[in-house]
């Protein structure tokens, strides 16, 4: 990186770079038959935990190697991972989204907001985070994780 | 700004502004920018012949109705006294006032007179507790969600944003022809959580307002509690708020690049900005601060123990050497961002768009070049003014350049002493920060050091009314791809 590379060659050192990082695992990748689908709902937070989300799915971590998939369709997902303080409004989001997972789903709330609101408890427009609306099993603490966190966490979730 | 401003309207337009601004003036001065105008005033103001002066925000609570506008490259505040829950709307003047008055009517229930638009709901979607949560006089819940008008919807987990923004459609032969959006599922209730706060107890909550404004939110709200206790930050505080603010911008303007890049398929681009957003990130961690600088700003200055030189060395360091390829990559896949979610030039202005949207339309504004203390040399970014995807990600690149470059000048003479003096203590301000998606506006009002009222304005607002424009002519599917380009935070709209 140290040399200012541009020109003919400029794409080709770029595209060097990008498989040079090309991020792998530490440890050994879990078997799965497929990867664990992950849909991600923002319901009313700061969009922090979801830009961190959006980070861990770009290229600079190893999230499909690990064996999980970002999906954009519920009905191809395995697991929600909720974001945010969860609306009043919003609640009708969730509950959509949520049926429309296939059997075997499984709720994450992930940061500090999506358990039990945070900085954003009940209020007028705020139900307070998930918990307003079912039993948090599973979270990933934070405000907001780091996408090494949130990685560590999904693993060890998957791992039951 | 002065010359954004100036471009506004010459001769005859020039001469109604400063008439406008005399209008203003004629009121009673209550803080450093800030008149009361009477109903009559109020009225000539919203009718005075000729040009406006560029609206920042407009709002209502139950007892007064504002408007913030800009004169010159200063903000100039008027309000006057809300009767039976009416005003004289100011969209009948200001066409980008709208959005705020309805959101003062759902959370106030405080009706706008002879306003524009359709009136509906901007925040209320009917989930809400209460009618007018806000208001002295709330009403009954409404009882049920609300269905959105329009023959198309995008909801809000389909529109590729980082949060809950719900888009309704009047779409023919499959082109989009207008665009309504409701904010509802994002809002939080910040002010009334802000109410009666302390200024130092409110600091962590507007910290998280938006993650596209973890810096700015925070330091435009820093700069108006100092301006109401008639404060002035000390110029080491001032040149480390703007170094935090610099890094910010760097990160928050590769993400949207990294969004804009996977709208059209740039893989490779989109690649080469997460590694550097990352290597930022990982910059601020070894530093020993947050990855991405949350709870650094404070009212009287920024978090204990934070070293701002080697801070500002590391983030340097990380992002210098990525610059090159990042230009290069731009230039190859550009191309297809072509005429892509055009903002035209005279609606930039007619809606006062700031930020890297405003400015890639052709309109200079960025309240940087306001500042005490601001090393202007380093701004040099101007770049297309075609108002298309295109120009916005290319601005974004110049922008990141001149970030660095304006990060080593204050570390050249980090500290500068200037003699920018203290207003009087008024107990209300107004503070602004340019942060990486745009101009974020804070007005503040003190009763006995807690916070009495407060208004909020982050740069996504100016945004809504151009909207329709933007998107006019394109398929419903191409949506979430040129709002990926403009850099909408549904959280920082709704609040």
């Amino acid at each position: 990186m140290s040399v200012r590379r541009t020109g003919p060659l400029s794409l080709l050192y770029a595209f060097m770079d990008a498989t040079r990082w090309r991020p792998s695992m530490q440890e050994t990748a879990p078997r799965r038959e497929r990867p664990i689908g992950l849909y991600v709902l923002e319901t009313g937070g700061c969009e922090g935990c979801f830009m961190e989300i959006e980070s861990l799915n770009g290229s600079a971590f190893a999230l499909e190697q690990a064996g999980f998939v970002c999906v954009n369709d519920p009905a191809d997902a395995d697991w929600l991972l909720l974001t945010g303080a969860v609306t009043r409004v919003c609640a009708e989001m969730v509950d959509r989204v949520w049926r429309a997972m296939p059997p075997g789903r499984c709720l994450i709330a992930v940061g500090a907001c999506a358990v039990d609101g945070g900085p954003f408890p009940a209020g007028y427009a705020t139900l307070g985070g998930l918990q307003a609306l079912t039993p948090v099993r599973r979270s990933i603490a934070g405000c907001p994780p780091s996408p090494e966190d949130l990685l560590r966490a999904l693993q060890e979730l998957a791992q039951g | 700004m002065r010359s954004a401003v100036s471009g506004l309207a010459s001769g005859d337009g020039v001469a109604a502004m400063r008439s406008m601004g005399r209008i203003i003036r004629s009121g009673e001065r209550v803080a450093l920018s800030h008149y009361h105008l009477d109903p009559a005033q109020w009225s000539e103001m919203l009718t005075v012949p000729g040009t406006t002066l560029p609206l920042i925000s407009c709002w209502a609570d139950d007892a007064r109705a504002y408007v913030l506008l800009l004169e010159g490259d200063c903000p100039l505040l008027a309000s006057t006294i809300v009767e039976d829950r009416r005003y004289l709307a100011p969209s009948s003047r200001f066409a980008g006032a709208e959005w705020g008055e309805r959101v003062s009517y759902d959370l106030y229930g405080v009706e706008a007179m002879d306003a524009r638009g359709n009136g509906a709901p901007a925040l209320d979607e009917g989930g809400w507790t209460s009618t007018w949560p806000l208001s002295s006089r709330p009403g009954p819940a409404a009882g049920g969600l609300r269905p959105l008008a329009g023959s198309h919807l995008l909801r809000p987990e389909q529109t590729g944003l980082s949060g809950p923004l719900e888009f309704s459609f009047e779409v023919l032969k499959g082109k989009i022809r207008d665009v309504e959006v409701c904010a509802g599922a994002a809002h939080r209730g910040l002010i009334a959580r802000l109410a009666g706060k302390t200024p130092e107890e409110a600091m962590s909550l507007v910290s998280r307002v938006t993650a596209g404004g973890f810096v700015a939110h925070p330091l435009a709200f820093a700069r108006a509690v100092a301006q109401a206790r008639g404060l002035v930050p000390g110029p080491g505080i001032r040149d480390v708020w703007m170094i935090l603010l610099e890094i910010e911008r760097i990160s928050i303007h590769l993400f949207d690049m990294a969004r804009t890049a996977r709208g059209v398929d740039a893989e490779l681009l989109a690649t080469h900005c997460d590694h550097a957003r990352e290597a930022i990130a990982r910059a601020c961690a070894e530093q020993g601060v947050s990855r991405r600088l949350m709870d650094m700003v404070t009212c009287d200055g920024f978090r204990d123990g934070l070293e701002i030189v080697p801070l500002a060395q590391a983030v340097h360091a990380a992002m210098q050497p990525r610059l090159a390829a990042l230009e290069e990559l731009h230039r190859v896949f550009a191309p297809r961002l072509d005429g892509f979610a055009t903002l035209d030039a005279r609606l930039a202005e007619r809606f006062a768009v700031g930020g890297v949207t405003g400015r890639s339309s052709g309109r200079s504004m960025d309240m940087r070049r306001r500042e005490a203390g601001m090393r202007l040399e380093a701004l040099r970014a101007t770049g297309s003014s075609q108002g298309d995807a295109r120009a916005r990600e290319g601005l974004r690149l110049a922008e990141i350049r001149d970030s660095l470059a304006l990060m080593e000048r204050i570390l050249g003479s980090i500290g500068l002493e200037d003699d920018e003096p203290a207003p009087d203590r008024t107990e209300e301000g107004i503070g602004v920060a340019e942060g990486g998606r745009g101009d974020v506006w804070y007005w503040v009002r003190l009763k006995e050091g807690q916070i009495e009222s407060l208004h909020v304005r982050d740069p996504g607002v100016s945004l809504l009314p151009v909207l329709g424009a933007m998107l006019r002519g394109y398929a419903v599917d191409r949506v979430p791809a040129a709002l990926g380009s403009i850099g909408l935070s549904p959280a920082g709209i709704a609040l």
